[in-house]
């Protein structure tokens, strides 16, 4: 007969002290899930809501660092050095994190207002809204000069919304918000060689009979007055661009959407044209140029107007004035970790976010539960701990002739220690295991009752979240491409479910207390002398 | 007749009260095989300390045990409890929550000795031999009576297949036809079986029916 045997039959053939062990693994059993629950669940929460927010973090420059550099500067001309160089992100440091195996794409967009070439040949896709009606060929910008007296710039309404990125791909069409219906994507090599070359939208494609292939020819925007100031010819503000690609998107404009009227034509995305940022730059290069030449021309003087300033393709990153840009990263749950492994090799002056700032604040009532959760799941462990140790050290004064007997007849030592162990354990699992049902029944009701009164505690103020236009929240300016949350979003992931995760966990843990109770035991077992047991017995 | 456990100057004393007290000094003693001894001697003699030495629960400050030859120590005392030798205690010493099969079951499943693979019968057996029938053998030993709990511990000694049976006033706290039953079978597992059995008693009664009787006195034993 093996002890396990011997263990089994010690604990159905002593069913009073069976069932007293039984109801106070049963108990603790019960505290153990009610918390490893809530824990879990409050945990869940977080990791399902972060799961549903896009997996993206902005690599910036650090205002708080610039600021902080300037304020410990003295000298009046290194602080004004330094807002000459004021820090750009760099387009070199932006490829060292894109070597990173999580990161699927990256954007550093920048934005322009377009048009059409002088004789109007690419149409727009239409609202019919207010703002089309009202719109006539030019606009007007006017202020008041020194004299007080209103100045006035015409120029022509823009159409087109233009972003240029300067990777090869966008987070926009990582993401399925954008999808390649015909053609295909710019290239690394269209991007580094300003290929003249863009993607249109289906509805602008269909209603300009559009094919891809086909080159159109878009204006970049100006005032009126530019034309004779900077001695630019118009034809020189035109660039003609190849269709390489026709997209369709997920964000329709209906008549339905909020402020529908007030949309601008440029604010409809079926009037986007994406483009390699080196071909917008390509595209502007002209009129920057003749810009910069009048500025130089009016202050000579000016370090910032010399000759090794003045815009081309070759200083071009620096006239772009990268400040932001975001990464798109294989999963959500990668975002945190990602910040961690890059955020102490990245250039001075900048930063890692990972936009969960928000997400942090709204999930504190979470983490508050979870961490009081798991404060009662160790507090019982513990205590579970010390009184099952002290009741199986009680319990062995009481078995110390059973002790010596198995001893006498040749039993090892560590058999009876293993025979203890067996018994309690078979004991804790059944404890366990009927405290799984009532546990479950109790963590679900107690959970909910006791997130409600920590959200009611928490005074949680959200933000006020200020959807541009439309209903969906799509900005067609925003380059912030982290996902808005609510309380109510984590709330509703928040469900106190048993898993056979949970399950499993209680298991273990009640067998590690019985491991760590039977510790104490075994050295008072270990220095057992059977002479003295059964002599004392005899 | 060869020897089958060897005492050679055994010494043992304890602290008592901050004095020395010498239990066993300078003992040295032969018992041979398929004998059915009893040691006999005054309270306080040293009786069960030589017992336990002898059954290799304590240790002598000086003097060897030799068992076929073969120095206990040697053999390791937890291996010669579980293989050379069995005992049988005036308390009987049986597991309460284990019936009187499972007791003997347990000696089977305890030692290395080469046992028969049928086990459950070959126990039910030795506890039928005593006279534990099978309905009793299925009983938790405290629903046995003194008697019936000293013979499942005599089949328990047995169990095991040792040749070497050590017992400790066996019949203390047993009526005298019971004490006259146990003695019987001892002297039959000595004269039958060939086990070697040595008994610590007081009573003459017992001592009377043993082939060789044996005095401790003074630290010594003396064959009487």
């Amino acid at each position: 007969m093996n002890f396990i045997k011997r263990a089994i039959r010690n604990v159905t053939r002593k069913p009073s002290k069976s069932i007293l062990l039984i109801l106070t693994f049963f108990l603790i059993g019960n505290l153990v899930i009610i918390g490893l629950g809530v824990s879990n669940a409050s945990e869940s929460a977080k990791i399902l809501t972060r799961q549903k927010m896009r997996a993206v973090v902005s690599y910036k420059i650090d205002y708080n660092k610039v600021n902080d550099y300037v304020m410990q500067l003295t000298d009046e001309d290194e602080i004004n050095r330094f807002y000459e160089n004021y820090p750009r992100v760099k387009l070199a440091d932006v490829a060292v994190l894109l070597q990173d195996e999580r990161v699927r794409t990256a954007n550093a967009v920048n934005t322009n207002m377009w048009y059409s070439d002088k004789d109007n040949t690419l149409d727009f896709v239409h609202l019919n809204n207010q703002v089309e009606e009202n719109m006539g060929e030019n606009g007007q910008s006017c202020w008041y000069d020194e004299n007080n007296v209103q100045q006035c710039e015409t120029y022509k309404e823009p159409y087109f919304l233009i972003k240029g990125n300067m990777f090869p791909s966008m987070i926009e069409f990582e993401d399925g918000d954008y999808q390649i219906v015909s053609g295909r994507f710019y290239t690394q090599q269209e991007i580094d060689n300003a290929d003249m070359v863009c993607l249109v939208s289906e509805n602008l494609a269909a209603l300009n009979g559009i094919s891809v292939g086909d080159t159109i020819t878009l204006a970049v925007s100006y005032y009126s007055n530019w034309l004779e100031q900077y001695e630019i010819a118009e034809e020189e503000l035109e660039s003609g661009f190849e269709v390489i690609g026709i997209f369709s998107h997920n964000n329709p404009i209906t008549p339905d959407a909020p402020n529908f009227d007030y949309i601008y034509p440029y604010e409809n995305p079926d009037n986007m044209i994406f483009m390699p940022s080196t071909s917008e730059y390509m595209a502007q290069l002209a009129l920057s140029q003749k810009q910069f030449d009048y500025f130089a021309r009016m202050y000579p003087e000016e370090s910032y107007y010399s000759e090794d300033k003045r815009p081309s393709m070759e200083n071009m990153e620096d006239n772009l004035y990268i400040e932001n840009v975001t990464l798109l990263l294989d999963d959500p749950m990668n975002v945190d970790r990602f910040v961690e492994d890059h955020q102490d090799s990245l250039s001075q002056f900048t930063s890692l976010d990972a936009n969960n700032e928000e997400f942090n604040k709204l999930a504190k009532p979470l983490d508050t539960l979870s961490i009081y959760a798991n404060f009662i799941v160790w507090l019982v462990l513990i205590n579970a701990i010390v009184i099952i140790t002290l009741v199986t050290a009680l319990t062995l004064k009481t078995r110390e002739y059973e002790i010596g007997v198995l001893l006498s007849v040749g039993a090892s030592k560590l058999k009876v220690i293993g025979q203890f162990f067996i018994e309690l354990a078979i004991v804790a699992i059944i404890g366990f295991t009927l405290s799984i049902v009532s546990g479950s029944l109790i963590a679900k009701t107690l959970g909910n009752k006791v997130l409600e009164y920590q959200i009611a505690s928490s005074e949680i103020v959200e933000e006020n979240n200020y959807y541009y236009y439309y209903s969906n929240g799509f900005d067609p300016w925003s380059t912030d491409y982290s996902t808005d949350i609510t309380l109510d979003d984590l709330v509703s992931e928040y469900e106190v479910k048993i898993s056979p995760l949970i399950i499993a966990e209680i298991y273990v843990l009640g067998l590690g207390i019985v491991f760590i109770s039977v510790i104490i035991p075994s050295f008072m077992i270990m220095r057992y002398n059977p002479k003295k047991i059964l002599m004392n017995q005899n | 007749m060869s020897a089958i456990l060897e005492l050679e100057n055994l010494n043992y004393s304890y602290i008592d009260g901050g004095y020395e007290r010498q239990i066993l000094q300078d003992l040295s003693y032969s018992f041979e095989e398929k004998q059915f001894y009893t040691i006999l001697g005054p309270s306080g003699s040293g009786k069960t300390t030589l017992l336990s030495l002898v059954a290799g629960l304590d240790t002598p400050k000086s003097g060897r045990i030799l068992f076929e030859g073969k120095d206990i120590k040697e053999i390791g005392l937890h291996k010669y409890r579980r293989n050379d030798i069995s005992i049988v205690f005036q308390q009987f010493n049986l597991i309460s929550y284990l019936t009187a099969l499972e007791n003997v079951l347990l000696a089977m499943s305890e030692t290395d000795n080469e046992l028969p693979k049928d086990r459950k019968n070959v126990a039910y057996n030795l506890l039928e031999r005593f006279g534990i029938v099978a309905s009793k053998a299925d009983r938790l030993v405290n629903q046995l009576s003194g008697g019936e709990q000293q013979r499942v511990a005599i089949a328990r000694s047995l169990a095991s297949n040792v040749n070497l049976i050590f017992a400790d006033e066996p019949t203390g706290n047993l009526d005298t036809a019971t004490e006259k039953e146990i003695i019987n079978i001892f002297k039959d597992l000595a004269h039958e079986y060939g086990k070697t059995i040595i008994v610590v008693t007081h009573s003459d009664s017992v001592s009377s029916m043993s082939d060789q009787r044996v005095l401790l006195r003074d630290g010594k034993l003396t064959k009487l």
